[in-house]
């Protein structure tokens, strides 16, 4: 019996049209494939990408410079210092991110007290030498600000999850 | 001895002491804020309570004394819930802001919440908040954030002695506050920092710049003053941030004084020399150090060559270091001179021969509080050495006598027994009388010189004295005898160290001659030009500071000298200076570099550098460099090191520090015990009489000479909060009101002070702490440094 | 502000006889107090400072003092102090009215004084004289089972 099964799947290419089958139902089926870049796939709103500060809506920096992120910050990508500032608030006179060492883990993120150092779900972004692979407190400010509505729609979207 | 339980473990405890000693002993701990071991108790936190068997409640561990059998639980579920629900009512009002405060981080709030604590709180009514006060530029207020520990309150009046802070209202009203807003002006303010449990109370300069878990300590000594504080030095990426007191109960317990916590501000500052210069015409120009050197050892060569080794001087600042001591004589002595000192603000040196190997004191700085009588002799001990005077404090606080023989009644934080003030040309003869008194009382007038008789007899100073000199006598050898700077910048300072030393030697009373910052390792290390590392004598003596600066040498080396502040004579040295022909300047500072210097040599600051410290008690300390060397500043002994290779002497082969301590090892044991009485010596005993010269206009008085607190040395001098301070605004000249009278003052005006060197306008002050026939106008300040060092002044009112 | 207070004789005598009273001068701040108001009217800081140089304190320990008892005042005041009970007892037998009557006739809140400077009004918490409630305390004397006419005749009896 099982003799006479192999010759007739054997000569009978049973297999080839099964194998043809799955072809010809993908054929016809609705594509996966992204065109990147003009295509994309969608992001989660937790997604980690490059670093932002941003502000609050009267245009203040959110960040306090309590350090928290540089200390919780397992690669040490973090570099902050302060001082008063002439109101007697407590701000950071420098807050250098290097991307090269960053692992994207976003603890800074969890453990800002204030939302201000944030992950926003920009991963496009190239470095044309080494040195400028480090992000600086300005440069963070106007990220905020360019993808403020981003970050803060992210956030919206998760916040009932935190 | 008593039994307690705590925790099931059986603990022997000494009867009066409270649960939380013999826990703190046991290392048990139990939570607390108002509970600090140097303060009284005040249970007000609530923090410490414990379960107590047979106790119908919890009781708090700080204010319960044990009894015999007592059983302590300081885990049970009633002490944790006591323990919850204190936390519960502190956090009712305190802010949640521990990511902008300094406090966060090393917060016994914060810990104890978390230890301690519930997650959550059944309070959701608004926060009270609270103004801030602006208590002067050492110390910030937050104000909201207090607890009420009153830790503060109770230090500035138990310990300091100065009670500035207070808890004004009450309830939820109560806050801390100085009366009517004014600034802290305390020369220990600075500690109520540490003792704050929160972040109500922090430092000035220090705020904002840094995280307490980021900050790396380092072991640090206090270069400026002979206590030589423990300092933990903290810095992050080699800027120093802050210092702390570091616990050393035989120095400075746990506590430190604002010179030593806030100097360090300098050492940041911009005015920092970074690179070696060398003078081109008018201007400095910046060169390396290799060609640096070679100009110094090449020039000083030449001069050794062309006159002798012993037209070269060097003065230096009694805030160096021992190694750096060691190595400049070692360099003076190996080109062929002993001109090498560092008193350089002692006038009188007719003792030097007798001297014994090195200043200090009789008795050990952790006993001092256990004496129970004390002369203070020409020291405003309160500015000159804030912490030793904290344990004098404690001394009248038992009980003790405390009097003081002073040309100004300066403010004393303790209470003293009688207060002899006299103006500056009476003081040996009133310490003379003292001592008289003593001798006649114990029947050994036969022993003292026939000089200090003679001197004795010269005034009646009445009942005072006889005062004095019986609390002496009672008190025997737990009296103490502190001669301090006023006295040892006198013009009679030798008559005074004799007389010191006489009722030390005779009389069995201890004595404490205290020189000026790191003095005892100058004389240690052969600094002075009369003896060699280790106090031997020296068979061809140098010139002492003075000296050198009078006879006009041709070369000069300042190490860390600032001309018109740090040495008693300005205008001389400045003249010195103009006439020598090759002025080598070590100097931490660009503003302190003196004119006429040729080559200047940028110094490593005190938290730069490896170095070792010899305090009063003749303790060596040594201190870790905190920090590198901003720019291309060296630590001195490597910048000495050096120079003795460049100018090819031999025994210059250090590779560290420790190799320099060993050598002077060698000839000195730096544990040996020191003994500080001077010998015998006729020759310092006679009375400087002072000139009275012609007067023209306005009237001739004694000036009082004393150096501010903020003024020692040029570190504190640049140190921004320290000279934005009360204590360090005042240039003004400072006499009684009868005084001011005589001379035609008129409120408001100025009063010129006039000297054979120069003449300078001045503020006045009505001060009823001068004596008649006295003025006080400070020393060591630019301001008043075309003086020179004369202690009589010519005093003229101006319209 | 008013820095320098000189005490009369009268009241450093006093003063000084309480003083004996303790061991320490400091326990004698409350009385020094209390004589120091009764002659100036309130506790300025010129009294404060004044008192505390006789009793040899620092300024802020006498201060203390003072601003933890209500009775002392650290602001000028009317001649009469009238302080209404608001506790329980006097709540429940209509001290509101009283108070209310009060602010209407002096034509001010609690604490403060008339603009002629004769009448400072406060709140009052218990007295001890619930038996006589709603009652109040003018200067020293007790005034109890207030009615607003009582309380009309009160204030034309002050001068």
């Amino acid at each position: 019996m099982s003799v006479i099964k192999k010759f007739v799947n054997t000569w009978g290419l049973t297999e080839l049209a099964r194998g043809l089958g799955v072809t010809g139902r993908y054929f016809f089926k609705k594509k996966f494939t992204i065109q990147y870049p003009e295509e994309k796939t969608p992001k989660s709103p937790r997604f980690r990408g490059l670093h932002a500060l941003r502000r609050y809506p009267n245009g203040e920096e959110r960040c306090i410079g309590c350090k928290l992120c540089e200390a919780v910050c397992p690669a040490l990508a973090i570099t902050i210092d302060s001082e008063e500032r002439e109101d007697g608030t407590r701000r950071t006179t420098r807050y250098d991110i290097d991307l090269f060492k960053c692992i994207y883990c976003g603890f800074c993120e969890e453990a800002c007290p204030v939302d201000s150092i944030v992950l926003t779900d920009i991963d496009e972004y190239h470095f044309e030498s080494g040195e400028t692979g480090v992000v600086t407190k300005i440069d963070l400010l106007n990220l905020g600000d360019r993808y403020e509505a981003q970050i803060a729609s992210a956030r919206q979207q998760d916040s009932a999850y935190r | 001895m008593l039994k307690v339980e705590i925790n099931g473990q059986q603990f022997e405890a000494e009867p009066g002491s409270t649960i939380i000693e013999v826990a703190d002993n046991a290392g048990i701990y139990i939570p607390r804020f108002c509970y600090h071991e140097k303060l009284s108790v005040a249970a007000n936190c609530r923090m410490c309570l414990v379960e107590v068997e047979r106790a119908p409640k919890p009781l708090p561990a700080c204010a319960t004394p044990v009894t015999d059998g007592m059983v302590v639980q300081t885990l049970s579920d009633i002490a944790k819930q006591a323990q919850a629900d204190t936390m519960e009512f502190l956090l009712i009002n305190h802010p949640l802001d521990c990511p902008i405060c300094d406090q966060g981080g090393e917060c016994p709030l914060q810990d104890q919440a978390m230890g301690f604590g519930g997650s959550s709180s059944v309070f959701e009514e608004v926060k009270r908040s609270v103004d801030n006060v602006d208590i002067g530029p050492l110390i910030t207020t937050e104000m909201t954030r207090c607890i009420h520990c009153t830790r503060c309150v109770r230090f500035g009046e138990e310990v300091a002695g100065v009670m500035e802070l207070g808890a004004i209202g009450r309830g939820e009203d109560m806050k801390i506050s100085t009366f009517l807003g004014t600034s802290m002006d305390s020369e220990v303010s600075g500690n109520v920092i540490d003792l704050c449990p929160v972040g109500a109370l922090t430092s000035k300069p220090y705020r904002f710049t840094a995280r307490t878990w980021e900050l790396n300590g380092h072991k640090g000594i206090s270069p400026h003053d002979c206590l030589g504080s423990n300092l933990e030095i903290q810095e992050i990426g080699g800027v120093v941030k802050r210092v702390l007191p570091r616990d050393n109960e035989a120095v400075n317990e746990c506590w430190l004084s604002d010179r030593d916590r806030y100097s360090y501000e300098s050492v940041n500052s911009s005015d920092r020399l970074t690179m070696p210069l060398v003078r081109r015409g008018e201007n400095y120009q910046e060169i390396e150090w290799a060609e640096a050197l070679d100009l110094v050892s090449s020039k000083l060569m030449q001069i050794k060559e062309t006159w002798s080794g012993k037209e070269i001087g060097a003065i230096a600042s009694p805030t160096a270091s021992l190694e750096e001591f060691f190595l400049l004589q070692k360099i003076l002595r190996a080109l062929g001179s002993s001109n090498v000192d560092h008193r350089l603000r002692q006038q009188d040196f007719r003792d030097d021969l007798a001297a014994p190997v090195c200043p200090g004191t009789d008795v050990s700085i952790s006993k001092l509080q256990e004496l129970d009588g004390v002369l203070i002799v020409g020291s405003n001990i309160r500015k000159e050495l804030p912490l030793i005077s904290l344990r004098l404090r404690r001394v009248a606080q038992q009980g003790g006598e405390i009097a003081v023989l002073n040309p100004m009644s300066f403010d004393h934080n303790f209470a003293t027994t009688q207060e002899m003030i006299v103006k500056p040309s009476m003081m040996a003869i009133a310490f003379a009388s003292i001592a008289r008194k003593i001798a006649m009382a114990t029947g050994k007038e036969d022993l003292l010189p026939i000089d200090l008789v003679e001197l004795a007899t010269r005034h009646e100073f009445g009942i005072n004295v006889d005062a004095i000199a019986n609390s002496l006598i009672r008190n025997g050898t737990d009296a103490l005898i502190l001669l301090g700077q006023i006295g040892m910048n006198h013009p009679d300072a030798s008559t005074l160290r004799q007389i010191t030393s006489w009722l030390g030697v005779n009389c069995g009373i201890r004595i404490a001659i205290l020189p000026d910052a790191n003095g005892v390792a100058g004389w240690v290390a052969g600094c002075v030009p009369h003896r060699l590392p280790g106090g031997h004598s020296n068979s061809s003596p140098g010139l002492n500071c003075k000296k050198m600066i009078d006879q006009r040498l041709k070369a000069y080396v300042l190490y860390g000298v600032e001309v018109s502040n740090d040495y008693s004579d300005p205008v001389a040295l400045d003249t010195a200076l103009n006439e020598a022909e090759f002025v080598v300047s070590f100097s931490t500072f660009r503003s302190a570099v003196p004119e006429q210097a040729d080559v200047v040599l940028p110094l490593a600051a005190f938290t730069e550098i490896d170095a070792g410290y010899i305090n009063c008690e003749g303790v060596a300390q040594f201190a870790n460099a905190a920090v590198n060397p901003m720019g291309q500043s060296r630590p001195g002994w490597k910048i000495l090191r050096v120079l003795g290779n460049f100018l090819k002497l031999a025994g210059f082969d250090h590779v560290s520090s420790k190799d320099i301590i060993a050598e002077l090892e060698e000839v000195y044991d730096l544990s040996a015990p020191i003994s500080v009485r001077y010998k015998p010596d006729l020759q310092a005993i006679n009375h400087v009489v002072t000139q009275s010269a012609e007067v023209k206009n306005g009237k001739q008085l004694d000036r009082i000479i004393d150096v501010p607190v903020y003024s020692v040395d040029p570190t504190v001098r640049r140190a921004t909060a320290l000279q934005s301070t009360k204590d360090a605004d005042t240039v003004a000249l400072l006499a009684c009101a009868e005084e001011l009278e005589e001379l035609g003052f008129k409120h408001g005006g100025q009063i010129a002070v006039r000297s054979e060197t120069g003449e300078v306008m001045l503020p006045v002050q009505p001060d009823e702490r001068v004596p008649r026939g006295a003025v006080y106008v400070p020393a060591g300040l630019s301001e008043t440094s075309v003086l020179g060092s004369l202690s009589v002044v010519m005093v003229q009112a101006m319209e | 502000m008013e820095i320098d207070y000189q005490l009369s004789d009268d009241v450093r005598e006093k003063i000084e006889a309480e003083a004996n009273k303790y061991p320490s001068r400091r326990a004698a701040v409350k009385s020094a107090l209390r004589y120091a108001q009764q002659e100036h009217g309130w506790v300025s800081e010129g009294v404060v400072n004044a008192v505390a140089e006789l009793l040899s304190l620092q300024s802020i320990q006498v201060f203390e003092v003072a601003t933890f008892y209500d009775m002392f005042y650290t602001k000028p005041v009317g001649r009469h102090r009238i302080r209404v009970c608001t506790n329980v007892s006097c709540m429940l037998r209509g001290s509101t009215d009283v108070l209310n009557h009060l602010k209407e006739k002096l034509g001010v809140e609690v604490g403060e004084t008339t603009a002629d400077g004769k009448v400072a009004l406060f709140e009052a918490e218990c007295l001890g004289a619930c038996g006589g409630a709603p009652m109040l305390i003018c200067n020293n004397r007790y005034v109890e089972n207030l009615t607003p006419e009582g309380v009309d005749q009160l204030l034309s009896e002050l001068d």
